[in-house]
């Protein structure tokens, strides 16, 4: 009896002070200061937000809403104050660890990724420049070629101003995917030079089909409105030399390729018992015939 | 066997055989025309149910992409396990040299012919395009299991034609001269035509019983294959359940127990309908009830195998099927068919009073429901549990249950079946009259040949 009261005595200490914790959730300030890094760039706070959304929004609401689930701690919104109290190494800590009702996220994001969310957050920081801005798409051209003898790709790129005129577009990234049944995968990316001309070389890992060619895609980030460049038939990867497991011989193979000891026992078998079914339908005449005499 | 020593007594016996065995021939009663009329409306059913099934595709069955074979090939695995027996019987058994194999030799036969055919034609009835069938024999892969399944039903079912066919010369040329007997003009002029003018001479003898006993041979082969080759339908695959070394003889022995008591049930039907108690009779039952206690042992000995061995190491995807069956949604029906189905009637049969006409038929009808029953737990439940996940799919494609429209045609193709028999039954005799004759020691040709024998 004694054991059990000074057990509900300390489960209740325990559920008092994990509840008094749940009002502040201190970071050690070494872990706090860590700096973030991960650049503050447009991509990585695209890339953040795109994390957020799958993996956050469900409890902590849209962004500037305050529309959270209300959970004990009601989660804070990414643009509260509540938010934005925290260090950069402070919410990688609690993304990373989580507490309660706020799961951890380390064996399922990984440490990169986490931080691309720190970024995320920080897009709202009033410190900090926001540069997830509602700026209206940029009309961009794309004009490319293949160096089949150097294996490179080399584009031009144009982008429209104000007054409609198309001019070189410097200093953007435009990606080298190659064409796949469902979509397309990144090869890489090159950056314009401020001609507006960017030149990509294909790496020799890259593996087209039996005589080495890919369907080259070119295309450019999301803020851009621009007719993705497909260049076709692009000779510039290491052949495929994979072995082609149907061309051998197996027991499940094609008639072009049936093992001949399987065919001749079919049709041993087959002849076989088809030779004895006609010679019992000659018997069955013999009968008949025997039957005139 | 006693043999009758004056020829007036053998006429006497001999006419006795005749008029009894012909009388399914004759009889055109209400109850005949009213089964007919059954036969066939269920018939047109069937097919009205397969015509919709083609105009709107195989969406209209409960198959989909997950299990995409449902109680067609149940139907069809049952249909050519049922076909089994006519092997059994009247082969290995006349082979071996057990006499009272021959009594029931002709109703084996039927049900082979019968349920051979409609295996045929249940698999055509579960294409969604019947006209592709064609495409086996215009691209056909020699290696694919399916080429050698079509290979050996076609085989067998002229084999098991031609055994029906062969034993029953000789009684048509007796039938074809009999005129008291009150058979039909038609179906005497049948006779005359089918009986290929046989004279019942010492060399037409001869080469009937050569002719036979080459069909014996033959049909011992490829009545081991055809249900070893569609065994390997499922055993050649990779799936938990069908992936077993032992389902060649498994599929064999289960065949041997629904074959034996289709047998049992149509003996007792044609014994009580048309009156052939002293041709059926009850030691051709209890003969039947040992055969069928025989193969369920077997079978049973098998099922054991098939269950503890992978129970025992629980493989991760064989565990999930054997739970499934052992304790899931299946559970019932497996034990169902295990306990009331197999074990149950060998417990049974065992004892002489059950091996009685009567009792006998009712394990029967038991064992043969839960033989399809038992198909349709092969087939169904393995394709339910693929090796990748079942995901982003609707709910109705992870699980399979037979839509209207399939027990419609299920309907038809046992009805068809039914019909089969039933036509042979009122075309022929459903005992070898000349075969009996033999086995009582009349000389069947004396007697035809000239019947003013004082």
């Amino acid at each position: 009896m004694r054991n059990l009261i000074r057990y509900i005595f300390i489960t209740l200490l325990v559920f008092s002070f994990l509840n008094s914790n749940s009002q502040e959730w201190v970071v050690a300030d070494d872990i706090a200061s860590i700096q973030n890094p991960s650049p503050y760039t447009l991509q990585n706070v695209n890339k953040g937000k795109e994390l957020y959304l799958k993996n956050c929004k469900s409890c902590h609401g849209d962004a500037g809403k305050n529309n959270a689930l209300p959970l004990v701690p009601i989660p804070p919104d990414v643009t509260s104050a509540q938010m934005h109290a925290n260090s950069e190494g402070a919410l990688f800590h609690k993304i990373t660890a989580g507490r309660g009702t706020m799961p951890q996220f380390e064996t399922s994001i990984s440490e990169d990724d986490r931080w691309r969310i720190v970024n995320y957050i920080m897009n709202f920081n009033p410190a900090n420049e926001p540069l997830l801005v509602d700026a209206p798409k940029i009309n961009a051209k794309l004009l490319g070629s293949v160096n089949e003898a150097e294996k490179k790709v080399e584009v031009l790129a144009e982008f429209q101003d104000k007054d409609g005129i198309y001019k070189k577009l410097a200093n953007t990234p435009v990606f080298i995917n190659s064409k796949k049944t469902f979509g397309k995968i990144k090869i890489g990316q090159a950056t314009t030079d401020e001609n507006g001309r960017a030149v990509y070389q294909i790496p020799e890992t890259v593996v087209g089909d039996a005589e080495g060619k890919i369907d080259i895609i070119i295309s450019m980030e999301d803020n851009y409105t621009v007719n993705e460049l497909l260049l076709e038939n692009a000779k510039v990867c290491a052949p495929n030399v994979a072995e082609n497991l149907f061309d051998e011989a197996v027991l499940w193979g094609t008639n072009d390729r049936l093992q001949p000891w399987l065919l001749v026992s079919y049709l041993a078998i087959a002849v076989g018992a088809w030779l004895a079914i006609f010679y019992v339908v000659f018997q069955i005449v013999k009968i008949k015939r025997l039957g005139k005499e | 066997m006693n043999a009758i020593k004056s020829p007036k007594d053998q006429k006497k016996v001999l006419d006795k055989i005749t008029f009894d065995l012909t009388r399914p021939i004759v009889k055109r009663d209400e109850l005949t025309r009213f089964w007919f009329f059954l036969l066939i409306m269920f018939v047109i059913v069937g097919l009205w149910g397969w015509i919709i099934q083609i105009d709107r595709g195989l969406g209209v069955t409960g198959m989909r992409d997950y299990v995409s074979w449902g109680m067609y090939i149940a139907n069809f695995v049952f249909f050519v396990a049922v076909s089994l027996i006519g092997f059994l019987i009247s082969s290995a058994l006349h082979l071996l040299k057990i006499s009272w194999g021959k009594a029931v030799s002709r109703v084996a036969e039927q049900i082979a012919i019968a349920a051979v055919a409609l295996a045929g034609v249940i698999i055509v009835m579960d294409m969604g395009r019947p006209d592709r069938f064609l495409n086996i024999f215009f691209h056909g892969r020699f290696a694919s299991p399916i080429i050698w399944d079509v290979s050996v039903v076609v085989t067998y079912l002229t084999i098991s034609v031609l055994l029906f066919y062969l034993p029953l010369i000789p009684d048509l040329a007796m039938l074809r001269d009999k005129e008291d007997l009150g058979i039909p003009k038609w179906k005497r002029r049948l006779y005359k035509t089918l009986s290929l003018g046989w004279k019942g001479n010492a060399a037409q003898f001869k080469t009937l019983y050569h002719a036979m006993r080459v069909l014996m041979l033959l049909i011992i082969p490829v009545g081991l294959s055809i249900h070893t080759v569609t065994s390997w339908l499922f055993a050649s695959t990779l799936r938990s359940g069908w992936d077993t070394t032992i389902l060649g003889p498994y599929f064999v022995a289960g065949a041997f127990v629904a074959g034996a008591s289709a047998v049992i049930i149509l003996m007792y039907v044609y014994r009580l309908r048309y009156g052939l108690k002293e041709y059926f009779k009850d030691y051709h039952f209890d003969q039947m009830g040992k055969l069928l206690v025989f193969v369920c042992l077997v079978y049973l000995y098998f099922n054991i195998n098939e269950f503890l061995v992978p129970g025992y190491k629980m493989k991760t995807a064989e565990g999930i099927h054997l739970i499934e069956l052992f304790k899931g949604g299946y559970s019932s029906m497996f034990w169902l068919v295990q306990v009331v189905g197999l074990v149950l009637p060998i417990v049974l049969i065992v004892f002489k009073f059950f091996r009685k006409p009567l009792p006998l038929t009712i394990i029967s009808a038991v064992v043969l429901v839960a033989a399809w029953f038992k198909r349709y737990l092969i087939v169904i439940p393995t394709l339910e549990h693929p090796f990748l996940p079942v995901q982003n799919v609707p709910e109705h494609f992870q699980h399979y249950a037979p839509t209207s429209i399939e027990i419609t045609i299920t309907l038809f193709a046992f009805v068809a079946a039914l019909a089969i028999i039933s036509i042979l039954a009122k075309l022929f005799p459903v005992i070898a009259i000349w075969e009996l004759a033999e086995e009582k020691g009349i000389d069947i040709n004396q007697l035809t040949e000239e019947p003013k024998i004082n």
